[in-house]
């Protein structure tokens, strides 16, 4: 096991970063970097509560679905309920949260690939739900002209700012969760569940808890995306969306949050800066995901380990993946 | 060999019986163990020595029967309620957390006492740390019991087999239990290793853990055991001290002329 970075080495690194990422745009503004940060902070919502399912061992394919719902829910609710936007991101939260908490406990008994076919198959059925209840949902056009939450956010810089505030908001909980001795029973769950429960951890409870809290997180970012978007499609909620936060995560390691952010960054920014070559931008994308997991199966996180390896001269081990189904 | 049976009963089996489709696993189980005694239980293999332990640890919920632990109906409860009563169980094959240390896996077995409530951990209060600062004072001496200190920061998975079983042990004992069931732990075991485990379960009977030893190594048992149950095809054949139980022709006819010859071989 890696030694715990101490926490207050992890606030202050975590504030710097913050407040690099609160200042950077004043020091120099470019419209299209600020929208692939704007996307990429909403997207680390997503790929951070994604992992803490992930942790109780279990990996979802449904979770950009849940991201749908609260996004959907938010804009029905300022569009037709008439709400503040602040009032419509909390059914944002809640929604996705109490359909977690419907089918978390029936799901999360099931294990390893069953959880994951289940899943894959609950978000096909949301995205044929979003499609097909066109008086709700308006079809697979989806619902267009959303207002920003606020007129202020029409500019992208505010818009950013608020992207900013709620990531760190919901990562900071994310990570606060598993350096926490819940992240512990989490961890030790995954390696081997019925020891973890001899030592009076219930188990299955904090894996229900886990997944309806990632879920109502996974609503916040479905909000800020929609409201950014000023449209929201059932498209861009399907298994493809939520294999993508599965890939940042793989990216990252699986078991690692800072991991998470970088998967990201990774699997949000190449696609946007690729745009120019499009007919490569998949063969390049499909290149650089095959070298990391051959050559990097810990992910990103295990490049950094490898360089101080080098530098100290110690071998680092890849940390593989284990999940109950191994 | 000193019989406690002066305690009260802290587990208590009241007809205790479990099938499995046609097949009896155990029958009409009667048993109590007493404050700070240690009971074996040996029997041949199927005999359903780890049924009744999977009974009594709340793996399976039996067919009929009550488990009483300190006086409340436990039957059918979960592990992990079981484990908050003072009930905790070891495995048969060595289980322990490989891609941890030695401490990590003990802070893991110790979640009762570092687990303030779900919403208070997400806030690092003085109590909190208080409860961790205590917890590892407490995995420190637990360690230096069983001698694994020197294995404090290796990581388990590069351990020898013997320690790992200790390691076991220690996860268990880290929940601070009032009963261990032990599934097996000389499993596997060279002599010396045996005698070390032996000596390790007297010194936790010291500390006042109660403890329930399952094996088929009757040397093992009877150095060990202030009562030793004998079971065959499910169904007790005979309960006592150690030398009560062997002198009876119906145990030495059923296992023990069998097992006997067997216990002196590694």
């Amino acid at each position: 096991m890696k030694p715990r970075s101490p926490p207050v080495l992890l606030l202050a690194g975590g504030l710097a970063g913050v407040l690099f990422l609160v200042l950077w745009p004043l020091a120099w503004r470019s419209d299209f970097i600020l929208y692939i940060a704007t996307l990429v902070l909403q997207f680390s919502i997503g790929a951070c509560s994604l992992q803490l399912i992930i942790r109780t061992g279990h990996i979802s394919l449904s979770h950009a679905a849940f991201a749908g719902i609260g996004g959907y829910a938010s804009v029905l609710l300022v569009k037709s309920a008439g709400w503040p936007w602040h009032f419509a991101l909390i059914g944002a939260i809640l929604a996705p949260a109490a359909f977690a908490a419907l089918i978390g406990p029936v799901l999360l008994r099931l294990s390893g690939k069953y959880f994951v076919l289940v899943t894959f198959l609950f978000g096909e059925l949301m995205r044929f739900v979003a499609t097909d209840w066109q008086g709700l949902t308006g079809g697979s056009n989806g619902i267009f002209e959303i207002p920003k939450p606020y007129p202020a956010m029409r500019d992208p810089l505010n818009y950013y700012w608020l992207s900013l505030g709620f990531s760190v908001v919901c990562v900071g909980l994310c990570v606060r969760i598993m350096r926490s001795e819940i992240g512990r029973a989490m961890d030790a769950m995954r390696e081997s569940e019925k020891l973890t429960e001899c030592a009076g951890v219930p188990a299955f409870r904090i894996k229900v808890l886990i997944f309806v809290i990632a879920c109502g997180l996974a609503g916040v970012q479905g909000s800020l995306n929609a409201h950014m978007n000023n449209v929201i499609t059932p498209g861009n909620f399907g298994p493809l969306e939520s294999l993508n936060l599965v890939v940042m995560n793989v990216i990252g390691g699986m078991t690692n949050m800072g991991g998470a952010l970088l998967g990201t960054v990774f699997l949000v920014a190449l696609p946007e800066l690729l745009r120019g070559y499009v007919e490569w931008q998949r063969v390049i994308y499909g290149v650089i995901l095959i070298v990391v997991m051959a050559f990097l199966p810990g992910g990103l996180v295990e490049l950094w380990g490898r360089l101080r390896g080098l530098v100290t001269g110690e071998a680092v081990r890849g940390t593989a993946v284990v999940t109950d189904e191994t | 060999m000193m019989a406690r049976t002066g305690g009260s009963p802290l587990l208590v089996i009241e007809g205790l019986s479990k099938t499995f489709g046609t097949l009896r696993a155990v029958q009409n189980l009667n048993l109590s163990v007493a404050d700070g005694e240690i009971l074996g239980i040996i029997g041949p293999n199927g005999a359903g020595k780890t049924t009744t332990v999977n009974l009594m640890a709340g793996a399976f919920k039996p067919t009929s029967g009550r488990v009483l632990f300190d006086g409340h109906d436990v039957t059918g409860f979960p592990p992990h309620r079981l484990a908050a009563q003072g009930l905790v169980r070891t495995f048969q094959s060595t289980t322990v957390y490989g891609t941890q240390t030695v401490r990590e896996n003990c802070r893991r077995g110790a979640f009762l006492h570092l687990f303030p409530g779900f919403f208070p951990a997400l806030v690092p209060t003085a109590r909190a740390r208080a409860l961790r600062a205590e917890v590892e004072t407490e995995i420190d001496r637990l360690l230096d019991w069983l001698g694994l200190a020197e294995f404090a920061e290796s990581e388990a998975r590069n351990l020898p087999y013997g320690v790992q079983k200790t390691l076991g042990m220690a996860i268990a004992l880290a929940a601070r239990p009032r009963l261990v069931m032990l599934d097996e732990p000389v499993a596997g075991m060279s002599a010396e290793e045996t005698d070390h485990v032996r000596d390790t379960i007297k010194r936790i009977r010291g500390a006042g853990i109660s403890a329930i030893v399952i094996d088929h190594n009757m040397r093992f048992i009877s150095g060990l055991c202030d009562r030793v149950l004998v079971l065959h095809h499910g169904e007790e054949l005979a309960i006592g001290t150690p030398g009560e139980v062997m002198a009876q022709p119906a145990v030495i006819e059923a296992y023990l002329g069998k097992g006997h010859a067997k216990a002196g071989r590694p």
